[in-house]
């Protein structure tokens, strides 16, 4: 069998095929594991500066949790320049949406009412006026693709604060976007697949 | 081209009566039948599978909403599996030209994938790891195929991750880190090169490490890391082109590339080196430093390797202008160098005229 020549170059588009397969699948199934098994947490947008920054297709999002003032992050700062993430502890407040309650650059233990995000990684120097009076993080839910043209009435809700994004997070802090709603009503819902 | 020229020295030996001109012919119908020859239908044939991919990466940008997703992912994947098959089929039927293009229109459409369901999931993942993923992708299947277009094709996306690395602003000494990759990347894209014979491929490494190496010195300024270069491309270079090295032998295989690069960089860091001097002495040093180094390359290499002779001679004028508008100290000062740079410059061509002569003769009589 092997002796017929396109026996290897057979083996060869299966084995790359399946490889490629296999990564796009993954790269799917990931994602719908945190909207699966996730916690919801529903998050306020704040308006993105500059205001007009509809990137192609896209809208860029910025929520209240991505600023986080320094008060609120216990265990103190990295003394040296490094990559780091931060451990987001997040509870509900008053107003309905989630709010950061502290946030540490070591883990933090879980407690009840809380969730824990973690922060993409980013880049962390200590400055001279030590710490920064606040830091600027990213959850990977800073994007959300759109039909060409649609997304001029995100962004205008966007920065009239009126849009809200409900999102899941899994046991390891991920998070992704599970529906964006303006004034309460529901606009896109995320399935899984 | 190498066919123009070698026919043009063909048609004078058969005319001088030392080749007959039925050994002429074979020859070169040899040199025609051999599979790595140009043959413009099956570039062709490639460039019309990067146009169709493209064209297939543009419907992914226009994210088409009316097709629900499931169906665009299972779609793009059929597509995948249906090139890759293709090239299978292709290439067990000994269709080489249309198999490469099968294999390139696959590896450019899982890219194509990846935005594709980047996009519609709304993950907003890091460019940079996707080109890393998609040059993987790229590398295996050039390995499963022995494949000379998908050698091409890491080569340029290596090139791409050294790109977006730079745009991110990640390609800082203390980013994230995947600037180290790049070295990587280059070895795996030479030994790729080699694997598949992809040839001309190579040097979309060797620049690739010449940009890398450059964009270390931009990063961390010292003279130190400027002398570096240039002894690391000194020394590459004479392992590369002496004939008592133990690298000559593997490094000729790839023909002129690796002897002009390492000369190249060795080039790098003396220019990088100019911008470190300081006082009239020093610069003496580097400019004869310099000239020494370009007429050294030449006396090496340069009567097989037409490239390191060009750049030799082109760093010779350079620096003389340079030096001639730096101005040594003051220009009688100026003068005295190049005066005594032309007296050595002429007692070494004395020199190497004599020891040709006795070369020739030597290899004359032994022709006896």
């Amino acid at each position: 069998m092997s002796d017929n020549p396109i026996f290897r170059p057979l083996v060869a588009a299966i084995v790359v095929a399946l490889l490629q397969t296999a990564f796009l699948g993954y790269m799917i199934e990931s994602r719908a594991s945190i909207l699966r098994s996730g916690v919801d947490v529903v998050l306020k947008t704040v308006p993105v500066d500059p205001r007009d920054l509809l990137r192609g297709d896209y809208v860029i999002l910025a929520y209240d949790i991505s600023t986080i003032p320094a008060d609120k992050i216990t265990g103190g700062f990295p003394t040296e320049a490094m990559d780091a993430q931060l451990s987001v502890r997040l509870e509900k407040q008053s107003d309905g949406f989630w709010g950061v309650a502290e946030a540490s650059f070591g883990p933090l233990a879980p407690k009840d009412g809380s969730v824990i995000a973690r922060s993409a990684p980013f880049y962390y120097y200590p400055t001279p006026d030590n710490p920064p009076s606040s830091l600027n993080v990213e959850y990977g839910i800073e994007r959300y693709y759109v039909p060409e043209g649609e997304g001029r009435v995100l962004e205008e809700a966007r920065n009239a604060s009126a849009l809200a994004v409900t999102a899941s997070i899994d046991d390891d802090g991920r998070m992704q976007i599970r529906v964006i709603s303006i004034d309460g009503k529901p606009l896109y819902e995320e399935p899984l697949y | 081209m190498y066919r123009g020229r070698i026919e043009k020295d063909f048609n004078i030996w058969v005319s001088k009566g030392m080749l007959g001109a039925d050994a002429a012919k074979a020859m070169l119908a040899e040199y025609d039948s051999r599979e790595t020859v140009f043959s413009a239908g099956r570039v062709l044939l490639v460039l019309a599978a990067v146009l169709l991919s493209a064209a297939i990466l543009l419907l992914v940008a226009a994210n088409w909403e009316a097709i629900p997703r499931l169906v665009r992912v299972g779609g793009i994947v059929a597509l995948i599996w249906a090139f890759y098959l293709s090239a299978a089929v292709c290439l067990g039927r000994g269709w080489r030209g249309m198999g490469a293009a099968f294999l390139v229109l696959g590896t450019m459409t899982f890219g194509g994938a990846i935005a594709l369901v980047g996009q519609m999931y709304h993950l907003s993942g890091d460019a940079a790891e996707a080109l890393l993923v998609w040059f993987a992708a790229a590398c295996v299947a050039a390995l499963a195929f022995r494949s000379a277009a998908l050698s091409v094709i890491s080569g340029f996306l290596a090139w791409a991750v050294f790109g977006q690395l730079v745009m991110d602003n990640d390609a800082s000494l203390a980013g994230n880190g995947y600037i180290y990759f790049i070295p990587g990347l280059i070895v795996l894209v030479i030994a790729l090169v080699r694997y598949t014979n992809a040839g001309a491929a190579r040097h979309l490494a060797y620049l690739l490490a010449l940009a890398w190496l450059g964009w270390l010195y931009l990063e961390l300024p010292e003279v130190w890391l400027a002398a570096a270069l240039f002894g690391l491309g000194l020394l590459a270079f004479l392992l590369v082109s002496l004939p008592m090295s133990p690298l000559y032998r593997f490094a000729q295989e790839a023909g002129a590339a690796p002897a002009f690069y390492s000369f190249a960089l060795a080039i790098l860091g003396l220019a990088v080196l100019h911008a470190e001097m300081d006082g009239v002495g020093q610069e003496v040093a580097l400019g004869a430093t310099t000239l020494g180094v370009a007429l050294g390359g030449i006396a090496v290499a340069g009567r097989l390797n037409g490239a390191v002779r060009f750049l030799g001679y082109a760093v010779f004028a350079v620096e003389i202008l340079y030096l001639a508008f730096e101005t040594l100290g003051s220009i009688l000062g100026t003068s005295g160098f190049f005066l005594i740079s032309g007296v050595v410059v002429g007692l070494i061509a004395w020199l190497v005229i004599r020891l040709e002569k006795r070369l020739a003769a030597t290899s004359a009589v032994e022709g006896i």
